[in-house]
């Protein structure tokens, strides 16, 4: 890659150094300075390495090491930074730039290179360079399967979670949750038995004021008491975890991105970037008190993807 | 010199022919200003990031396995934790220099690519993209984009909670990809969020795929940049036919080296005292936990920033979703990215401009190009402040939705102002003809015998009666 200079003529020097002489004569003042100040900072880098050796072997700490490593590194900096600066025979030369293009001959002769030698090779066997060439993407493509072992078919997986009718609902450690475990304003991350901790399962349950929600009354059926109400915890946005709770206005929020969702009107966004409502999650109750799903969220939950739409 | 060297020397070349080749790299040029180091700063944190990276991989775990931590830090003892997260806990309090080490890494991950995106900037705004380096610089876009995988890949290792969310946004947005976008999530990440490979699938890509690629490219970056010699700003003796500069050895060699000495220093002494990525703060990944406020690291702000803008339309065409992460997270970085590589394109499309150029442009006398920059650079930082509107929103007490929509309409207004009144301060500095103090090293100052000054041009043109001296000290001509 450097025989470009080859090409350039060579580099002319130019003798442009006027405050200190050119090598051989008498050290001026200031790099006898520079000097003395490179050794002290070689010197302190030497004391900065033996201290890394001392504090290892002392058993560790780190804001020192990286303070010695620092001290270490910066002192040989300055050391050559004073060299490069004052000690060397500083000269600015000039090269001549070479034409970067072969010229309208090379690529002539290239050319012809290509027609007299490549051209009749494969020329003559015309059906064997298709053949080859069929031959080739055929395999590329069939080398391109394995990657298909990367990951499973979507299938239906986006589209259903755990929950399913009759599934009790329990906390993260599968406490069952009653009608009584959610004080009102209260609120709790809730998963189907069986199935704590699964992430497209998650779902807050919110123990709403008595008569403010505002929900069709198909959807009104699915929360016991009136009151106790559940969503998809898992953002229609992005994913996170809508984890903020403001019973003031009775809204969740998103602290990823700020989407904030109307807990009494059926999880409609009213501020930020999400589009969709959270999916609820209809409950009801056993006969122990303890709450139970009737079915999976009315939607598929978590973000869009291209075909939600299509059940 | 010794018989050794001479000997080793001559074996060498004998086989390789590599003295000429050597002795051409000794003798290469390189000219002399401060913004052509920034380029160094990146390649010398990679150097950094190689070496600190090397060492984590020794010590990292990458496996989602559950495993209870009982090490040294109380406040997770007994807790279920992954192996991965686990690892980087025993890394940071029972590995001597570990700490060290793993904040260094991180460190030199956030110059790695400030330096690449402050060298970028230097490459726009003086025009060293134009021919014929048009090549070198759509290799200099592909690792930043490589730079920015390597960095979210990176700080996704530990699988910490922050992180974890940060993966799962990133999950739904490789969903939002029209027509493919479950497909490929599904090959990305093994199935549906979060997936059991995908720790160890991060992994692969942070110290095998990208890492190879980077340094390849690397590699051909710096090729050609020899191939084809440096830029340079105009100045006395410069032309479009020369190079004037130091030669590589002894003074650029020094320089560089002592450039990598500094920001190694700089990066060891950030390693050790600040800290940086403190995963145990944060706590072990969970699926239904999430952090208040949540950040990314710097360079994925503008992209965080832009999914809080972004308008709440989702659109469904016979039955299939367009989702409203598209817009931000898709369709902006395509756009901005795509308008950023093909700049050199676009720009000869208006200039007409299709000549060599080895002498670089100043800002001020290209307007236009330095307005759009300018006005393109506001885009991402707006971007990059609403990235942090919660921690704004605390600082200055005022509600997030009033910042989002301050932002907001700022992304409509503010690149338009930026662009008018950058154009207008360029021009007012081309038409003041103001130049930059610089010391002008193509002349001496020499003392008279009558006790006047005299100037005195080293330049060999102007000595050869071709341009007449060049006024001394900082001048205005």
């Amino acid at each position: 890659m450097t025989d470009s200079d080859q090409q350039g003529s060579e580099p002319v020097d130019v003798d442009r150094q006027t405050e200190h002489g050119p090598a051989g004569r008498e050290m001026t003042g200031g790099q006898r300075r520079a000097e003395r100040r490179a050794a002290v900072a070689l010197a302190v880098a030497i004391v900065a390495g033996i201290g890394l050796f001392v504090v290892y072997f002392a058993g560790g700490q780190t804001q020192i090491e990286g303070v010695l490593f620092a001290i270490a590194f910066g002192g040989l900096g300055v050391s050559l930074g004073l060299w490069a600066n004052h000690l060397l025979d500083a000269r600015e030369v000039v090269e001549e730039r070479h034409e970067l293009s072969s010229g309208a001959a090379g690529r002539q002769a290239f050319e012809m290179a290509l027609t007299e030698e490549v051209g009749p090779v494969l020329g003559r066997r015309s059906m064997l360079v298709k053949l080859l060439a069929g031959a080739g993407g055929a395999l590329g493509l069939a080398l391109l399967l394995p990657v298909l072992s990367l990951g499973p078919a979507p299938g239906r997986s986006l589209f259903v979670t755990p929950w399913a009718r009759g599934k009790r609902v329990v906390d993260e450690n599968g406490e069952p949750v009653t009608v009584d475990t959610v004080p009102e304003d209260g609120f709790l991350t809730v998963f189907p038995e069986g199935a704590e901790g699964a992430a497209d399962a998650q779902a807050l349950l919110i123990h709403v004021r008595p008569g403010s929600l505002r929900l069709p009354p198909e959807r009104m059926a699915g929360v016991p008491e009136g009151t106790l109400v559940a969503y998809s915890k898992i953002c229609t946005h992005a994913g996170c975890p809508v984890g903020l709770y403001r019973a003031d206005n009775q809204s969740l929020i998103c602290p990823c991105h700020q989407s904030q969702f109307d807990v009494a009107d059926a999880g409609k966004p009213f501020f930020g970037p999400a589009a969709r409502p959270l999916p609820q999650l209809p409950l009801g109750v056993d006969e122990e008190g303890v709450l139970v799903a009737q079915g999976d969220f009315t939607e598929p939950v978590g973000p869009a993807f291209w075909n939600r739409g299509r059940k | 010199m010794s018989m050794v060297v001479e000997r080793s020397l001559k074996y060498l070349d004998e086989r390789l022919g590599t003295s000429s080749l050597a002795r051409a790299t000794l003798r290469k040029v390189f000219p002399d200003h401060w913004s052509f180091l920034l380029g160094e700063i990146a390649l010398f944190s990679l150097v950094v990031l190689i070496f600190t990276g090397t060492f984590l991989i020794f010590f990292y775990t990458p496996s989602i396995q559950e495993v209870v931590y009982d090490g040294p830090y109380a406040p997770l003892q007994g807790e279920h934790v992954s192996a991965a997260y686990d690892s980087v806990l025993r890394l940071s309090f029972e590995v001597r220099a570990g700490l060290l080490m793993r904040q260094t890494h991180h460190w030199a991950a956030l110059v790695f690519v400030a330096a690449i995106v402050i060298h970028l900037c230097r490459i726009f705004f003086t025009g060293a993209f134009r021919r014929p380096r048009e090549v070198n610089w759509l290799i200099g876009i592909g690792l930043l984009l490589l730079a920015l995988g390597e960095g979210f890949t990176g700080y996704s290792l530990p699988d910490d909670l922050l992180s974890g969310v940060g993966l799962r946004i990133f999950y739904s947005v490789t969903l939002a990809i029209p027509v493919v976008g479950t497909w490929v999530t599904y090959l990305l990440f093994g199935g549906e969020f979060p997936a059991p490979d995908m720790i160890s699938r991060l992994f692969v890509f942070h110290i095998l795929l990208i890492p190879a690629l980077l340094l390849a490219l690397v590699f051909v970056h710096i090729a050609i940049l020899v191939l084809q010699k440096h830029t340079q700003f105009p100045g006395h003796g410069r032309t479009e036919r020369n190079v004037v500069g130091k030669r590589f050895w002894p003074e650029q060699t020094f320089k560089s080296v002592s450039l990598l000495l500094f920001v190694t220093a700089v990066l060891a002494l950030l390693g050790g005292l600040a800290q940086i990525n403190p995963v145990w703060q944060y706590g072990p990944f969970v699926a239904w936990n999430v952090t208040s406020p949540a950040q990314p690291d710097w360079y994925i702000g503008f992209l965080d920033g832009a999914l809080r803008l972004g308008p709440p339309w989702d659109l469904t065409l016979w039955g299939f979703t367009i989702s409203e992460v598209f817009w931000p997270a898709i369709l902006f970085p395509g756009i901005a990215f795509g308008i950023l590589t093909l700049w050199p394109w676009i720009e000869r499309r208006f200039t007409r401009d299709r000549a060599e150029h080895h002498l670089l442009d100043r800002p001020r006398d290209t307007p236009v190009r330095t307005g759009i920059g300018a006005a393109g650079l506001m885009v991402f930082f707006i971007m990059f402040l609403e990235g942090g509107n919660d921690i704004f929103g605390v600082l200055l007490n005022v509600p997030v939705e009033t910042i989002t929509r301050i932002l907001q309409w700022s992304l409509l207004i503010a690149p338009i102002v930026t662009f008018l009144v950058t154009h207008w301060i360029c021009k007012g500095l081309s038409r003041t003809r103001l130049r930059p103090a610089r010391i002008n090293a193509g002349v001496r100052l020499s003392r008279t015998p009558d006790g006047g000054y005299e100037t005195v041009s080293l330049d060999p043109a102007a000595a050869d009666g071709e341009r007449a001296p060049a006024p001394t000290g900082p001048h205005t001509g």
